[in-house]
């Protein structure tokens, strides 16, 4: 009864039930035919119900678990689970129904997206997911094949789960008969937009039909390429045939992006090369396609002239599992490809050649490695064209700024002094930008080839001789190429090519244009090398060059200079080097006498002022200031000097007992100064310059020498010449060497004023004795016979008195008037005063001098100081610490630490060093 | 009585789970079909096979939309 009742109830529910999803109400439709139709499906429907009655699958229990998993494989984000569970939870604390699991279990089975059929659009949801995202592959297998794995585990599982259910799909995806099968069991909407068609599944050999097309990257009736990017497989097919189809998807994928690298028109030498390489390996692609193509025709035609579908398709042996193996390796090919397109987007020129060599060389699959070559082969092409015209030609070909030599902006340039363009040639035209060096290549030959490229460049330019350079290019230049040149044979290649082109540009240099030469003569004439000259031209001087800098004239320095040429040895000196020397004034100040202003000038012209450069030429001029003056004074001193000793045998020998002590320290002094003077002068010539001179030979006449070793050195000639010469640049400080000299310099020339002054004045005394004298012989003379005595005494005092006129004439100082007895007194007292003082100022100075050439690092320096005072005459003093003495404390110091070396050392430098010959290096 | 009304009240929030349960499982099914399912499942039915009925139901219908929309000129078919 209750079971009728229930059975009752059943229909009824059951009734309204599809009803309700029918599309339309039954009362209304008036056609037979859909009337039936319905009330059969209604029927069918009833009696499965019935029928299945008591077939209780064993998964209701655990519904819900099915649910929960359900739900979190379908959903980004596991809310929807989470939301369930809490449901499920308050469902349970419900007492109401009994039948709960069956509910929930029911629901489940109605939920869309269960059945494994509808596989395909998960998946391909998956899939455009991942080409989307392709285009940062960087590591393309693993991560691909993760995926694929994923694909094919779901669809086991599902499978599995389904078992049970009717008209489960077939493992063997080749029959065609399981193909209509399963297109029963699909179910309905798709829940996302697909292809518009609805009806028909492709059957695998459309698939293989349409395949070839498809890899060429063109759309067909099964694929159809939404985007380069998205390929859109259709929906309804099962699972393992959509993951053949993904594996067969990539390389059509990859094709189509390809083509449009290919087909891009911008990008230097190497881009361009690099898509005829890759160009050339998708045509090999191309071909693969084609004979693909050939054996799915003759299985299709095969196929079709058979009877039996399943059979003939197998017999074939084209499916679909096949065209996978047969494309994978244009697929890896196609992938690599892919990766180096995607990596050169944003290198250029030697970049990419490095990347595409740095896949060759450390990568460790020799496929990868065997593409890479083959690619390289092309790529490095453009590069090799580049390099080989640089060597061989020094001419920069890169239109596309791809080679790592670049050259300089000449914009850069604008506020370039005219006079450095010769030096900005060779240093700045062109640059090495690291960078762009391709790991073919090491840094050492870039060097290299950098330089041998500027040197042609430089040879051809400016040296004038493009002939041999268009003669070298021709003889030797031949095609680099990346496979005929193994690394051995590029390094040889280059290797000789740099010693010729150095060896060249050395020989040019000193035989064309006569580097060497300049450079000797420039120690000859600025470094004052050449004595005999720099003597006559100082004697010839130092008469005008005492009047004021403005009172001077140029065409009589000029006129002076070439007296001094030609009355020296330098006369037979290359006429060459004569013309460029030139005597010139500078810096005119109010005060300034002529000294201050003259110069001498060498001219340097291109290209030897490349080495010389101008800079070079500065410091010449300020070494050569510092020697004129030293020169200056030791010239002046030996007149004085000269003056003292005649003038001891005649004039001054009368007036002895008076001013016989001023003459002995005045002697003393000038003695000192003059061994000063001559020290300091052989120290810079000699120890100085021609050591560092030597140095310099040595380097220039090496075989190897570049051009950058010459500059480099001749900048360090000079600069050590600078450094050990006292010139140093540190005149800004009070007690600078510089500065000390030029002090002591100075106090030299006012010793010398004043002992001319006081010759002088021991001349007027003289002469006025004589004059007392002869009035007083000739008094007594008057009175006696003027025999004999007259003439003797006349003539005496004729030659005493004409002579007196001569040395007072010869003085240039201020004449003293003889007849003022106090004034001469005083006079004498002021100037024996000044006598002491400018001694002791001297004395000063020299021990202040000693002491800091006693405390230089430098070994030559302090040998210097050991050959001034090599009797030990000086104590050398601190003047620091005398300072600060005078400050505080009233002790008595001497700091003796530089003097104590013993005098053994001395002998070399006998006798006040006029040692020339001696010591020459 | 308030048993019953409690009794009604519980249904009627066990019937709201459940339409909620059926939601986030996309079935499709509306709150009288659900309500009649319950029904229909309590007294007894298979669940799959229900669940295939209506299934079978659903997917006739919709394969044949096309024809049965010419009886019905006036409604539309969504899809």
């Amino acid at each position: 009864m209750g079971d009728q009742h229930r059975v009752s109830r059943i229909d009824a529910a059951l009734s309204q039930l599809f009803d309700s999803l029918l599309p339309a109400d039954p009362a209304t439709i008036n056609d037979p035919t859909v009337l039936r139709w319905l009330d059969k499906l209604v029927h069918n429907a009833r009696d499965s119900v019935h029928a299945g009655q008591e077939d209780v699958p064993a998964e209701v229990n655990s519904a819900q678990d099915l649910i929960r998993r359900k739900l979190l494989r379908e959903n980004a984000s596991p809310e929807k689970a989470a939301r369930f569970s809490n449901l499920y939870s308050r469902l349970l604390s419900m007492p109401v129904l009994n039948q709960k699991w069956r509910i929930l279990y029911l629901l489940h089975s109605l939920s869309e997206n269960q059945f494994p059929v509808n596989g395909p659009r998960s998946p391909l949801a998956e899939i455009e997911q991942q080409k989307l995202s392709k285009q940062k592959v960087q590591q393309g297998y693993p991560r691909y094949y993760e995926k694929a794995d994923s694909d094919h585990e779901e669809p086991p599982d599902r499978r599995t789960s389904v078992e049970p259910r009717a008209a489960v799909t077939s493992p063997k995806k080749a029959g065609l008969a399981s193909t209509h099968e399963v297109r029963h069991d699909v179910t309905n909407s798709p829940t996302k937009p697909q292809i518009a068609e609805t009806a028909a599944v492709p059957s695998e050999l459309d698939l293989l039909r349409d395949l070839p097309f498809s890899m060429q990257g063109l759309s067909s009736k099964s694929y159809q390429f939404v985007s380069p990017t998205i390929v859109k497989l259709p929906s309804s097919l099962p699972i393992p045939i959509i993951s053949l189809l993904h594996t067969l998807a990539e390389p059509c994928l990859l094709y189509k992006t390809l083509t449009v690298f290919v087909d891009a028109q911008d990008g230097g030498l190497v881009n361009q090369s690099l898509r005829a390489a890759i160009s050339g390996e998708l045509r090999s692609y191309l071909g693969l396609v084609a004979t693909l193509e050939g054996e799915i025709r003759r299985a299709l035609t095969a196929i079709e002239k058979g009877e039996d579908d399943k059979k003939s398709v197998r017999a074939a042996g084209v499916t679909l599992k096949r065209c996978v193996i047969w494309t994978r390796d244009a697929t890896m090919g196609l992938r690599l490809m892919a990766l180096i397109v995607e990596d050169s987007q944003r290198k250029r020129g030697g970049q990419i050649i490095s990347l595409i060599h740095g896949l060759l060389a450390s990568h460790g699959d020799p496929f990868v490695a065997g593409f890479a070559e083959r690619l390289l082969a092309h790529v490095a092409r453009p590069f090799y064209d580049i390099l080989r015209h640089w060597i061989y030609d020094g001419e920069l070909v890169d239109p596309f700024n791809e080679f790592f030599v670049v050259e300089a902006d000449p914009m850069l340039k604008a506020d370039v002094d005219p006079r450095r363009v010769a030096m900005s040639v060779w240093e700045d035209k062109y640059k090495l930008e690291a960078e762009l060096v391709p790991s073919i290549m090491s840094d050492d030959f870039a060097k290299k080839v950098f330089l041998i490229g500027k040197s042609l460049n430089f040879i051809r330019n400016n040296c004038g001789d493009s002939d041999w350079v268009i003669h070298y290019s021709q003889a030797n230049s031949k095609s680099l190429d990346y496979e005929s040149t193994s690394h051995v044979n590029l390094s040889a290649s280059i290797d000789a090519a740099y010693q010729t082109t150095m060896a060249r540009l050395t020989h040019l240099m000193s035989n064309k244009f006569f580097l060497f030469t300049h450079m000797q003569a420039l120690k000859r004439y600025l470094l004052l090398g050449q004595g005999d000259f720099i003597d006559l031209l100082v004697e010839s001087l130092a008469p005008n060059l005492d009047r004021p800098a403005h009172s001077q004239y140029r065409h009589n320095l000029t006129a002076q200079l070439e007296h001094a040429v030609r009355h020296s040895n330098a006369q037979y000196d290359d006429p060459e080097v004569v013309r460029r020397l030139d005597a010139r004034m500078i810096e005119l100040n109010r005060n300034d006498t002529g000294w201050d202003c003259f110069t001498l000038e060498y001219k340097i012209s291109p290209p030897c002022d490349v080495v010389i450069t101008q800079w070079a030429n500065t410091q010449y001029l300020k070494i050569f200031n510092v020697m004129l003056r030293v020169k200056r004074v030791e010239y002046s001193l030996n007149t004085t000097w000269r003056k003292c000793m005649t003038g001891a045998r005649g004039v001054l020998s009368d007036i002895d007992e008076k001013l016989q002590g001023d003459w002995k320290n005045a002697r003393c002094l000038v003695a000192e100064m003059v061994h000063f003077v001559n020290q300091l002068q052989y120290y810079i010539l000699f120890e100085v310059v021609e050591s560092a001179w030597a140095t310099l030979q040595k380097t220039i006449t090496r075989s190897d020498a570049t051009l950058d070793d010459l500059i480099e050195a001749h900048t360090k000639y000079i600069n050590t010449i600078v450094q050990k010469g006292l010139l140093a640049s540190t005149a800004e400080r009070e007690d600078g060497f510089l500065v000390q000299l030029h002090n002591m310099l100075k106090c030299m020339l006012n010793y010398r004023e004043v002992v001319e002054s006081l010759y002088s004045f021991s001349v007027a005394e003289y002469t006025k004795r004589q004059q007392s004298a002869t009035r007083t012989e000739k008094r007594t003379a008057a009175g006696t016979s003027r025999a004999s005595t007259p003439v003797v005494a006349g003539a005496r005092g004729d030659r005493w008195s004409a002579m007196s006129d001569e040395l007072a004439k010869d003085t240039g100082s201020p004449q003293l008037l003889p007849s003022h007895a106090g004034h001469d007194s005083t006079l004498l007292t002021g100037l024996r005063k000044r006598m002491s003082d400018l001694s002791n100022d001297y004395h000063t100075r020299i021990n202040a001098f000693l002491y800091d050439l006693a405390h230089q690092p430098d070994v030559d320096l302090r040998f210097l100081g050991v050959v001034m005072n090599f009797n030990e005459a000086y104590k050398p003093v601190n003047p620091r610490r005398q300072k600060r003495k005078e400050k505080g404390k009233s002790s008595d110091v001497q700091s003796q630490a530089g003097v104590s070396r013993p005098a053994s050392v001395v002998p070399t430098s006998d006798a006040g060093g006029r040692g020339e010959g001696s010591k020459a290096g | 009585m308030p048993s019953k009304e409690s009794k009604r009240e519980k249904a009627k929030e066990v019937v709201d789970i459940l339409e909620e349960i059926s939601i986030l499982l996309d079935t499709d099914l509306d709150r009288a079909q659900l309500s009649l399912c319950v029904s229909l499942i309590e007294n007894g039915v298979n669940p799959e096979a229900l669940a295939n009925a209506i299934k079978g139901l659903r997917r006739e219908v919709k394969s044949n939309e096309k024809a049965l929309q010419d009886i019905r000129p006036e409604s539309s078919m969504s899809d």
